[in-house]
């Protein structure tokens, strides 16, 4: 139908329940449907997990050499398979289950900074050819190019996200009782819980990157999130929150202890809002506590550094690489190594290998996160953060996980140094303008800070700064680093992401609070 | 995949899903064409084009439901996913309340061309497209004070797009739309350093009732070169002008709660309040499918219920909620559609200037940047830039800034509407002028 694709332009971030991309069911089930009869043809090398689906090394020849075929400086074809469960839970009973399979191919020509597309999910070598061809056309000139000598390549010795039992192969029967679990806790916890959901969605997801260059490298990734949402009624007046819990991860990520985590937060988090206000408007000290306060990294400088943006000198930090924009005291990284989180990544999604990348060090402007693209542009090595929403998208440089290094203070120590001020703890979504460098973030839970110590509880409010100031501002970091594991989703051209974010407890010297009165 | 063969596919998966078991199904076919153009700074910047195609089939077996998609339609996958549907519904608890709608929810389908397929797009090409990309940005780098301009993006895109419907207890369906969206954005250099940018759009069903593609650039133009120099103003209550492009985020996140969902999840505002009174008189609403060449336009919604004109607000008197068949059946009520269409605002008789006028100092907001609203208690927290209005002129532009309240009361602050709509989106919001509201500064 008709909708405002223009809302696409916006950066923005958010977290838990919004609806899931796509969803999956087992890869036999899909599997025996797509391998041709000649599934070996063409007698080249295994193409690993896609060659159930015909692929193989005679059609990433003839794939790549119709997208270089008009001169391109590089290409790459993405094949994409991946399968998305979703259970849900709603008045006590598990009654709605959700599949999505996807399957396809999307073919990307690059010449200098310009950029052919085309996908498609019939795997044909002659809808294959048709793609690249469509892609080629980026470039005008005519061009031959030999047989590719194909490098099959991994980056890791062991992937960053091995799972236990692979999501294909849990039965529903062990999913559910997850969900009634938290169900009856949840209800169980206090009276005045009305209503409980749950949602619980897995995806098993494979790709396979091959580049002109001849490298082809596979990777599989599994992801799963678990939200638990709670209605709760006091004295006739009702409040709202959810907990939500993710990663790349197989089901072993729920462990008695996670769950005992999502239904105490779930429930605690609702329960306050009972008691919170919200906080005065205007400008004041702002102290963010450690884990999900990552999100004002992630707008506050993320974005920004992201090198599509600053190639085009359109970002707030395009012309301050080697300078110092914040205190000694702040290191800001973004990493795609962190084990089973949101973030991580062995391969990003044009087949290059992902680190940690410094973006700020002890206040420093290092590094910005490139794709092939910016990285050629700037004459350096990809960092890795060449990423995609599916095959459907061209890749562009995305954030993986993003935190600030540990300071030398201590939570407590912060709070009791602001005189007059507010504590943020919980985060719904943010947005930023990557040229003016404005952001916001909506604080769901916190408390009032006065004379240094937490007092009311507050609610819903949005907060707003300016990027290079608030980093500026920042002048005590804690040394309680911890990386939220919630569901974090961040949308950038129309295209989400799975990101991670973390942070120690900090403090911001002053914010303006959209508060009342 | 051709033309014809949509339908009967989802008849098809229909018929294979009762024969594996379902005593009901429904399935949804859709193919879409996709094109996009992007050009920068006097170089093409992107091309992009794909056909792309999903089913999704529903099932309702032994009291139970789940639903599968696809983006292979092969019969063997067809085939295949909807045992497996099947059994993945068998699996559940079983829901008295998941049935497919009461086929006299499909009757009295209006007999109106609404005309969202435009005949052009087959003969569109690829060097018209660009042409439309160049064309903005030229008339962008025409406006005064070009010399600010570090870079302007501009893009065409355009899909034509077709699906059907089909469900065993008789609803068939199909619908064919194109559209066609350019736009453009543009980034100043501030003198202090900053980069700000805006951008601007259009959209519509129909290649000729696009404006002038010139005029995007230029509004884009204008708006970044008028963030210049933006200052964060002081907190207070004060008088906000909300011009109409931004104006329909407000409203819809004001209308959110009105869905069954959250009705019948204990998460609205708005529970027992159909009939009461939630805004001044002036917040007036009428969803209307069936504006011809509307981009919310429709004759059913996605679950076959046909559609019907309706008032949601009428004098700041709740109406009506956005009830799917689900959570009709849950409450108890009739469904309504749970899909907004075309969202059509009472207008006023007065224009822009002439509400900046008679407001005499305030704000007019130009953009909202994050926040949110809490749909269970209407609270909401929005980040807001614009320009101050003094002596009923425009000012300078304010930024960083913050408006905050409760929609069940601030809707009562709204003391005038515009007479100038949105034009390229389903919510046809004007300017709306709200009274003594706060606003977050320094």
């Amino acid at each position: 139908m008709a909708n405002d694709n223009r809302i696409s332009r916006r950066k923005f971030l958010g977290y838990g329940a919004a609806s899931l991309a796509a969803v999956a069911m087992s890869d036999a089930l899909l599997g025996c449907a797509h391998a041709p009869a000649d599934a070996t043809k063409g007698g080249g090398a295994s193409m690993g997990y896609f060659e159930r689906f015909g692929v193989d090394e005679s059609l990433i020849q003839r794939g790549l050499a119709a997208a270089m075929s008009k001169g391109a400086d590089f290409a790459d074809l993405f094949f994409q398979h991946r399968v998305v469960n979703q259970l849900g839970l709603e008045d006590g009973e598990v009654n709605r289950a959700y599949a999505s399979i996807s399957l396809g191919m999307g073919v990307r020509a690059v010449k200098g900074d310009q950029t052919g597309y085309a996908f498609t999910e019939d795997f044909s070598p002659e809808s294959i050819e048709r793609a690249a061809l469509t892609a080629a056309a980026i470039a005008t000139a005519k061009a031959s190019i030999g047989n590719i000598p194909i490098q099959r390549t991994s980056f890791v010795d062991k992937s960053r996200y091995e799972v236990q039992t692979r999501w294909e192969d849990v039965a529903l029967s062990q999913k559910l009782p997850i969900l009634n679990q938290l169900n009856a806790r949840a209800l169980a916890a206090d009276p005045r819980i009305q209503k409980v959901s749950v949602s619980l969605a897995d995806e098993s997801g494979v790709i396979l990157v091959a580049r002109s260059d001849g490298r082809v490298v596979e990777d599989f990734q599994p992801m799963t999130s678990l939200a638990l949402s709670c209605i709760a009624e006091q004295n006739g007046r009702r409040e709202s929150n959810s907990y939500s819990l993710a990663g790349r991860a197989g089901i072993e990520l729920y462990s008695p202890a996670a769950l005992d985590r999502v239904v105490d937060r779930a429930v605690q988090r609702t329960l306050i809002l009972f008691d919170a206000i919200q906080p005065p408007a205007g400008e004041m000290p702002v102290v963010l506590t450690a884990g999900s306060s990552g999100i004002l990294l992630h707008e506050a400088i993320g974005h920004g550094m992201e090198a599509d943006f600053n190639r085009k000198g359109i970002s707030i930090y395009a012309d301050k690489i080697g300078q110092s924009i914040a205190p000694s005291l702040i290191t800001i990284v973004d990493d795609g190594t962190i084990p089973g989180s949101r973030g991580a990544l062995n391969v990003d999604d044009e087949g290059n290998p992902t680190e940690k990348t410094v973006l700020v060090d002890k206040g420093v402007l290092k590094t910005f996160l490139h794709d092939e693209i910016s990285a050629r542009h700037y004459g350096v090595k990809p960092t890795g953060n060449g990423r995609r929403e599916s095959y459907a998208y061209a890749p562009i440089p995305r954030m993986r996980a993003t935190y600030m290094e540990n300071g030398p203070h201590e939570r407590e120590e912060i709070i009791a140094s602001v005189k007059k001020g507010i504590l943020c703890e919980t985060f719904t979504n943010g947005q930023v303008q990557i040229g003016a460098g404005d952001f916001t973030f909506y604080v769901k839970n916190g408390f009032l800070i006065e004379d240094g110590k937490l007092t009311q509880p507050i609610k819903d409010v949005n907060l707003i700064g300016n990027g290079p100031r608030v980093l500026a501002n920042i002048d005590m970091v804690g040394n309680d680093l911890l990386i939220d594991e919630g569901r974090w989703t961040c949308g950038k051209d129309g295209q989400g992401a799975p990101v991670s974010q973390g942070m120690p407890t900090v403090r911001v010297a002053s914010l303006t609070v959209g508060g009342q009165g | 995949m051709k033309k014809s063969s949509i339908l009967e596919t989802a008849r098809h998966a229909v018929q294979l899903a009762q024969q594996k078991g379902a005593q009901d199904a429904a399935a949804s076919v859709a193919t879409v064409r996709e094109v996009k153009v992007g050009w920068r700074d006097g170089n093409l910047e992107k091309i992009s084009e794909a056909t792309t195609q999903g089913l999704a089939i529903e099932v309702y077996a032994d009291g139970r439901y789940a639903a599968v998609s696809t983006s292979d339609l092969l019969p063997a996958t067809i085939e295949k996913i909807c045992g497996q549907a099947i059994d993945m519904a068998r699996s559940l608890a079983p829901d008295p309340f998941r049935r497919l709608p009461d086929p006299k929810l499909y009757e009295g389908r209006a007999a109106i061309d609404l005309e969202l397929e435009d005949p052009v797009y087959d003969t569109l090409t690829a060097e018209q497209r660009r042409a439309f990309t160049q064309k903005i940005e030229a008339a962008a780098r025409e406006v005064e004070g070009r010399e600010r301009i570090v870079s302007v993006t501009t893009d065409f895109s355009d899909s034509h797009s077709e699906m059907a419907r089909v469900t065993s207890n008789g609803f068939e369906g199909v619908v064919r739309e194109t559209s066609f969206w350019p736009s453009a954005e543009v980034s100043v250099r501030d003198p202090d350093g900053r980069r700000p940018e805006d951008y601007d759009y259009a959209g519509a069903h129909h290649l000729s009732d696009l404006p002038d593609v010139a005029l995007i650039g230029r509004s884009a133009a204008k708006r970044a070169l008028g963030r210049i120099g933006a200052t964060k103003g002081t907190s207070g209550k004060r008088t906000l002008a909300i011009d109409p492009r931004a104006a329909g985020s407000l409203l819809g996140r004001l209308m959110g709660p009105l869905s069954g969902a959250a009705l019948q999840q204990k998460r609205s505002m708005f529970e027992g309040k159909e009939g009461q009174r939630i805004g001044s008189d002036l917040l007036d609403v009428v969803d209307d499918p069936f504006i011809v060449r509307g981009l919310g336009s429709r004759l059913f919604d996605g679950e076959g219920i046909a559609a019907k004109p309706r008032s949601i607000f009428e004098a700041g008197v709740l109406r009506s909620f956005y009830i799917d068949n689900y959570y009709g059946l849950k409450l108890g009520r009739t469904p309504t559609s749970g899909r907004s269409s075309n969202l059509t605002f009472k207008l006023g008789d007065k224009d822009q200037p002439a509400l900046l006028k008679q407001i005499g100092d305030g704000l007019l907001v130009t953009g909202f940047l994050g926040g949110n609203s809490n749909g269970t208690t209407g609270d909401f927290s929005l980040g807001i830039q614009g320009f101050l209005i003094k002596g009923g002129e425009l000012a300078e532009p304010f930024a960083e800034m913050n408006l905050s309240g409760n929609h069940l009361e601030f809707w009562n602050h709204l003391v005038a509407v515009g007479n100038d709509p949105f034009a390229f989106s389903s919510s046809r919001v004007p300017t709306l002028v709200f009274e003594g509201v706060q606003i977050a500064g320094t």
